[in-house]
């Protein structure tokens, strides 16, 4: 049921609005940002300069922004998802030509004050416009195979931009946050089974042929696979991100090294310590006690989106909340598992604590979003 | 499934006649099956929630149980070698008794040439020949400009000249690692440690293969990456060494000879303490071997290991000390000294006529050619054929050096009454120095044989025995008595009791007979010689001391002086303090080894 079709004159209006607020999920994000400013701070040598204090004024501004995209009623983000996905796009394209160089891939666009990374905003948008594809989208046409075909370019054109920047990390982020919206929309399983069957079979084939005449890829790019697949054969090259941040795990043990007492971060043994790798130092300082406690932070939040998700009955709403849920969630699964050595290393960073400023802000923009859906329910 | 339709017939022709709305009934049905619709739509989604919950719940039981077992496991450092292929097998450094560095491996640069991709190669062969003044510019631009793919210019070259081919910024000069054997003491030990040089050769790596010395004896260990970088431990001791390098230069410069060698020997253990070949050579930069002209006169000579020279009457203890051990003669038995002795067309005579007889001690002590001759005449050809290979004069050196094991001794046709009698005053029987260095130690140290090593040993290693320990203590006491009384009175070092016995033997012309003014002039001295520990043998080639009236070249005036310098140098080295001598020799030290 779309908002057209139900009373808004229910739904809360001005400066009471504030007290609409999932206030729970505001507190649940402020928590998970404050172990990110401690985690700098350790990670500085106890410093606010030069993470945590930036990343304290970002997280405010992220809040602001938040708190603004939760006043604007939901009806509104759902006409401008089109223009939103359309702008990540040009920005998307445009970082091709003006984007700055960063770990030999071009991801940045300078914008002054920050910098811009175009495909985390790629990454809401997509999920905006497909929440509001299938709420525009009459249900019963959702598994037709003309309808598919939308859904499916909407997905591949930002991922594949992305691939070019290349960012393989999130190229996959999207794709499978592309395919969670379509798979929550209510898409026809079967779709989802064959694009698997697909996806397995090829892999195996690929496999299969290493070694024999009709081998489908080169030795290097096979070894290149290989090293991608089990970082650990190579503990001085690929992988010694992942054997560091896993001695970094092990040291810290059930309870930590204690605050401020981490050695395998703050000796540089780690490279990104403060970005993508911050978990590591969280796990040596707090050790397993702390690690669970961000998860399950983690978890709360998800849990709250859930709820919320199932409580609103507009259709984008849902979607829209459901989607964020799993990008988010995405995020630091990628990221804890990265660092755990059970994914390969994929940039990504964890959300809210890792230093970042555009990851940050969009992230909060999109709880925001959460908000607006959560505030602008039909009651 | 079962569609109501929106306009049922039934109830709209009811309702036309009742006057109501029709239209009102499609709205009324158009929203119930919108509503189930809706309905289905969310029991579907609500099931697909109900899947993703159920799959985050699994992503996130996985991630905390591997946080569990990582926070559970110890950390494990990752080691080098599970790298592999990336680090080049090291070949293992080799160190002194002391673990001083002899020689280790140093990081270097090979420089190559790739002209296919070369911007400028008449630039760039203009500024290579400007940095590497060897090099031929018309010949590397020939090179560069020609149709090769891949050329060598350098296989070594310092940091500096790396900066400054790098300078050139041409894309077609490029660098490969090369590890390097470097022999940071230079000269010293060289003929021990040989050198090395590259085996098989790449571009990102070169094998180090060992050419010469202990560097090649132990190729294959020092290569062995099971020993986990354990040195090899030689038996040398770096300061002793230098020490007895130098007195042994000195000694050669003043007495005008071409060559010298030297050995020093624990007499308990055969360790080789030092061995000094002169002339000597530069290890990191080893020179070819000659390609004409002796061998022999080649810097890369061991002349303490493969230089066979008749030692002369330095092997008349050997007879003296059989004959005792045999009970034929004890130290005191007079023994004719008339002379010449005459043996078929052989004449044997001494360098003075010392009178009718001499006890056996007198024999060492004045150098009897006779005398040592009528005691071996008394033991036979066979005995004392059986008596030197015990020594060890007969076969290679067992020395861990390839050089050792080619030094066959050179021995006569065959052992006839003559050869023994010749040979027991050091004459048709030609060994190294080295040979000689452990038949005294086998001889002097209790009378066990010794075997020379030069690796560093934790013990004593005797072997068979030879001698009784008093026959061993009568013969140092004889030596002793030739420092003392006798021909190597230059030998004394005051508080060493230093015992020995010279040797001057004239050179072998190449075509048959002797020089009569060449001559090797040879020390072997065993100290302290109331309780021995070092066996030093000194030897000269054609040395000449001119300080007199006319030339002299016997070992006394030569090898003898030299000798005691270097034990008055190295001695303290050893750690040997200056004692008092104990009066008498007796008793005591005799049965003592």
């Amino acid at each position: 049921m779309s908002y057209l079709e139900y009373s808004v004159k229910t739904a809360p209006t001005g400066f009471s609005k504030v007290f609409y607020l999932n206030w729970a999920l505001i507190l649940l994000l402020s928590a998970v940002a404050s172990v990110g400013f401690l985690m700098l701070y350790s990670v500085a040598g106890g410093s606010f300069s030069p993470w945590a204090e930036p990343q304290m004024k970002r997280f405010a501004m992220g809040l602001g922004a938040m708190f603004a995209v939760a006043m604007v009623p939901i009806w509104f983000w759902r006409n401008m998802a089109g223009l939103v996905f359309v702008a990540a796009l040009a920005l998307l394209v445009a970082v091709e030509f003006i984007g700055a160089v960063g770990m030999g891939a071009q991801r940045w666009i300078d914008i002054g004050f920050m910098r811009l990374q175009p495909s985390e905003v790629a990454k809401i948008a997509l999920v905006m416009l497909l929440a509001a594809y299938y709420d525009w989208l009459p249900v019963q046409k959702v598994s037709r195979p003309l309808w598919i075909i939308v859904p499916v370019l909407i997905i591949l054109l930002p991922t594949y931009l992305v691939l070019r920047q290349p960012d393989l990390g999130t190229a996959l982020l999207l794709l499978i946050a592309g395919a969670g919206m379509m798979f929550f929309a209510g898409v026809h399983w079967a779709y989802f089974a064959a694009v698997a069957a697909l996806g397995i079979g090829t892999i195996t084939a690929v496999f299969q042929s290493r070694g024999t005449d009709w081998q489908l890829l080169k030795d290097y790019q096979f070894r290149r696979i290989d090293t991608f697949l089990d970082p650990a054969s190579d503990p001085l090259g690929a992988g010694y991100h992942i054997t560091q941040s896993k001695i970094a795990l092990g040291s810290g043990g059930w309870t930590g090294r204690g605050f401020m007492q981490g050695t395998q971060s703050r000796l540089n043994f780690l490279p990104e310590k403060h970005t993508d790798f911050i978990f590591t130092t969280l796990a040596e300082e707090f050790g397993f006690i702390g690690a669970a406690s961000l998860l399950f932070l983690y978890a709360l939040i998800i849990v709250f989106c859930i709820a919320t998700a199932l409580r609103n009955r507009d259709r984008f709403s849902s979607l829209l909340v459901l989607g964020i849920a799993l990008t988010f969630f995405l995020f630091f699964a990628v990221n804890m598992s990265m660092v755990m050595g059970l994914a390969p290393v994929v940039g990504v960073p964890l959300p809210l604590v890792s230093y970042g400023g555009s990851a940050m802000l969009v992230l909060m923009g999109a709880f925001g979003l959460v908000q607006s859906a959560h505030v602008h329910r039909p009651r | 499934m079962i569609r109501t339709p929106l306009r049922p017939l039934a109830r709209i022709l009811q309702a036309r006649e009742k006057g109501e709305n029709t239209d009102a009934i499609e709205r009324e049905n158009l929203r119930i099956r919108h509503e189930q619709m809706r309905d289905d739509a969310r029991r579907r989604a609500e099931g697909r929630l109900l899947v993703l919950g159920g799959l985050f719940f699994l992503a996130f039981s996985v991630i905390g149980l591997r946080m569990g077992v990582l926070a559970s496991t110890e950390p494990e450092e990752p080691r080098a070698a599970v790298a592999g292929a990336s680090i080049v097998a090291q070949r293992a450094d080799i160190v002194d008794r002391t673990g001083r560095i002899l020689a280790t491996n140093l990081e270097t640069h090979s420089l190559y040439a790739q002209p296919p991709q070369m911007v400028d190669p008449i630039q760039a062969a203009r500024e290579l020949a400007a940095i590497f003044p060897d090099l031929e510019e018309e010949r590397l631009i020939k090179d560069f400009t020609g149709p090769r793919k891949f050329l060598w210019i350098k296989k070594k070259i310092s940091p500096e000249q790396k900066q400054a081919v790098h300078d050139i910024g041409e894309p077609g000069l490029l660098f490969g690692p090369r590890e390097m054997r470097l022999y940071p003491n230079g000269k010293l030990a060289a003929h021990i440690l040989g050198g090395a040089s590259f085996g098989r050769e790449g571009v990102h790596a070169a094998e180090v293969v060992g050419v010469a010395g202990v560097e090649k004896t132990f190729d294959q260990w020092l290569r062995d990456p099971a020993n986990g970088g354990a040195p090899l431990e030689l038996s040398l001791d770096l300061t002793v060494q230098a020490a007895a390098e130098r007195v042994l230069w000195g000694g050669m410069k003043l007495m005008n000879a071409k060559g010298a060698a030297s050995v020093l020997m624990d007499v308990h253990t055969g360790e080789i303490i030092s061995m000094v070949s002169l002339p000597n050579f530069d290890p990191n930069e080893r020179p070819r071997p000659p390609a004409r002209g002796d061998a022999a006169d080649s810097p890369l000579f061991n002349r303490a290991v493969q230089g066979l020279y008749e030692l002369g009457s330095t092997f008349k203890i050997f007879a003296a000390a059989q004959a005792i051990e045999l009970g034929l003669v004890n130290p005191d038995t007079m023994i004719d000294t008339k002379g010449p002795l005459r043996w078929g067309r052989f004449a044997i005579r001494d360098f003075h006529n010392y009178g009718p007889e001499l006890s056996v001690s007198k024999v060492i002590v004045k150098s009897s050619n006779i005398g040592t001759a009528r005691m071996a005449m008394d033991i036979g050809a066979e005995r004392q054929r059986t008596f030197l290979k015990k020594l060890g004069l007969l076969d290679p050196t067992p020395v861990e050096l390839v050089e050792a094991t080619t030094s066959q001794p050179l021995l006569p046709p065959n052992w006839s009454e003559l050869s023994a009698m010749t040979i027991s005053y050091g004459h048709g029987l030609s060994s190294s120095p080295l040979h000689l260095a452990s038949a005294y130690a086998s001889l002097l140290n209790g009378g066990r044989s010794v075997a020379p090593t030069l690796l560093k040993q934790t013990g004593p290693r005797k072997g068979e025995r030879i001698v009784s320990g008093e026959v061993s203590a009568q013969a140092r006491q004889m030596l002793r008595r030739v420092v003392t009384e006798g021909t190597a009175s230059f030998g004394e070092v005051p508080g060493y009791r230093v015992g020995g016995k010279t040797g001057t033997a004239d050179k072998p012309m190449p075509r048959g007979g002797y020089y009569d003014d060449r001559v090797i002039a040879t020390f072997a001295s065993v100290f302290p010689a109331d309780a021995p520990r070092y066996v030093l043998i000194v030897s000269l080639d054609e040395p000449v001391e001119t300080s007199g009236a006319e030339p002299r070249r016997t070992a006394g005036w030569t090898a003898v002086p030299v000798a005691a310098e270097m034990i008055t140098r190295v001695a303290p080295l050893l750690g040997l303090r200056p004692q008092i001598e104990p009066e008498p020799m007796t008793g005591v030290t005799l049965t003592a080894n």
